[in-house]
């Protein structure tokens, strides 16, 4: 199918129309936010140009990058739809007619099927679950020594209650075949050129069969936007969201290991610390998420008063498990100190975030590379050092910040 | 431009023993305009006719500064994997193009208003 496919012809009289012939009259509205980024450049744009978006950081507008800023963690554990952040790796259809879409089921399954959303409404139970949906990029931007991508900080994540039917029962309404090994999911997103590879992603077969892993159409009680996924997307609490399938158009069972190329051969990650210019490491792919935390309460310089208590506030999350504890922690390897913090209610259970405050009762001078420390119920802990890789992915390190005495 | 993209929320409040509803209704968006803001300089024409009609320059522009070598790999890989029909005479300019614009001073983020 070349419909819609570039040519280069196509592409350069394309280019022609939208970059050189727009004046300043394309320009966003917003301002502009430093993200920190070591060595830049760091600033990028802020808009709230985007359907359905308040003010997001515009880390690409075609295909949208939208990056959360930190500020909308400073409250609660559900992130609003119009702050969630937004990526697609493949431009998307601005326009999806309900009636006409479908879901096709095949491979190894008993009997192919091609199914509407009524009869994926109707396919099982409904089930709603709160969790972070986070870029396997998050914070790629912060890596040192820094490596290229999206030049994300740490707002490539977000938290929201998704409700939809099991994939399970989703896949039952075609059957598994015996041979079923794992299951891939394709949305509406495709390539703009002819041969490029699709973006499409697959999961094991027992994480297929969890009974939180969802086709949802509701985002925070609200139907998907156009931008997270309308009609359906694929939702695999606990694991990065290159996994949760937006658009879902295209359900197919594999009866071995998933060659293509988003899962062979990149969203991968090296079996063993590598230092910047190792090659040929073995690899495996990007999957479950670890802890991370954060200090919403103060941002790095700022003044705290001395001889007071200091209370500190902040969000955690445990990754693929739940969250045992978090921990404010000093300078250095070790962190020197550490003080327990207190966990907010485990409101919407282990793939949630969560929030946390710690009051340190008399701040005798600086409180210099400080930072949260999350811990979650496997045993696994923020580390003191980045776990550098080439794709900057994973990213969990303890976040510092610095706070002057005044 | 929003389309009425809210669903009713009767599969909320679904009464026990009633099928759960859910009503599906179509959906459209328009996305802003990309300005496709490149700075000036020897090689910018290149980069438009052969880079951003797939994505914007931010994608270039917010990259670390890398080598030459990098750069040639990556535009190699637009090519090669995405199947990016960019003009082979065109690399070199497209290459000093985008190291030209990371050697400038201070901080590039071009798809600023100004």
């Amino acid at each position: 199918m070349s419909d819609g496919k570039f040519t280069r012809r196509a592409l350069v009289a394309g280019a022609g129309t939208a970059a050189l012939a727009v004046p300043a009259a394309g320009k966003l509205a917003g301002g502009m936010i430093d993200l920190g980024l070591p060595g830049g450049p760091s600033l990028r744009p802020t808009t709230p140009d985007f359907p359905g978006k308040r003010d997001m950081i515009v880390q690409r507008i075609r295909p949208p990058l939208l990056e959360t800023p930190m500020d909308a963690f400073r409250e609660g554990v559900i992130t609003p739809n119009d702050r969630h952040f937004v990526r697609w790796n493949w431009s998307m259809p601005t326009e999806v007619r309900a009636g006409q879409h479908r879901v096709a089921v095949g491979g190894a399954v008993r009997k192919p099927v091609s199914l509407t959303l009524e009869e994926i409404a109707a396919a099982g139970e409904h089930v709603s679950i709160v969790a972070v949906n986070q870029c396997a990029g998050n914070g790629r931007g912060l890596s040192e020594p820094r490596v290229t991508g999206t030049q994300w900080g740490n707002g490539a994540m977000s938290c929201a209650k998704w409700t939809g039917v099991r994939l399970g029962d989703v896949l039952a309404k075609a059957g598994l075949a015996d041979s079923a090994k794992r299951v891939r999911f394709a949305g509406l997103d495709v390539p703009l050129t002819d041969g490029a590879p699709q973006f499409i992603k697959s999961i094991p077969l027992d994480v297929a069969l969890r009974e939180d892993v969802l086709v949802a159409w509701a985002m925070n009680d609200e139907a998907l936007p156009i931008l997270h996924g309308f009609p359906l997307r694929i939702v695999v609490p606990g694991w990065f969201s290159t996994y949760w399938v937006k658009m879902l158009a295209t359900i197919e069972v594999l009866t071995g290991e998933d060659e293509s190329h988003y899962v062979a051969e990149t969203y991968r990650w090296p079996t063993a610390p590598v230092k910047p210019g190792d090659k040929d490491f073995p690899t495996v792919p990007i999957e479950a998420m670890p802890p991370r935390s954060f200090i919403t309460s103060h941002a790095d310089g700022d003044t705290v008063a001395r001889g007071r208590p200091l209370t500190l506030e902040g969000f955690a999350f445990g990754g693929d498990v739940g969250l045992a504890k978090v921990e404010l922690v000093g300078a250095g390897e070790g962190g020197g100190w550490t003080a327990a913090c207190q966990l907010g209610p485990d409101e919407h259970g282990p793939y949630a975030f969560r929030r946390w405050s710690v009051t340190l009762p008399h701040v005798t001078g600086d409180l210099a590379e400080i930072g949260s420390r999350a811990t979650n119920t496997k045993g696994l802990s923020q580390p003191d050092a980045l776990v550098w890789n080439p794709s900057g992915y994973a990213r969990n390190v303890i976040e510092r910040i610095t706070l002057r005495a005044q | 431009m929003r389309a009425a993209l809210f669903l009713p929320l009767a599969f909320l409040l679904a009464a026990c023993g009633a099928a759960p509803r859910v009503e599906f209704a179509d959906a459209s968006i328009t996305l802003p305009d990309d300005p496709g803001d490149l700075p000036e300089g020897p090689g910018r024409d290149s980069v438009i006719e052969n880079c951003t009609a797939c994505h914007s320059p931010s994608t270039m522009l917010q990259q670390p500064k890398i080598s030459r070598e990098k750069w040639e790999a990556t535009v190699k890989k637009m090519v090669t994997l995405y199947k990016a029909p960019v003009d082979e005479k065109a690399v070199p300019q497209i290459v000093d193009y985008l190291l030209a614009a990371q050697a400038g001073e201070g901080d590039v983020s071009r798809e600023t208003p100004r």
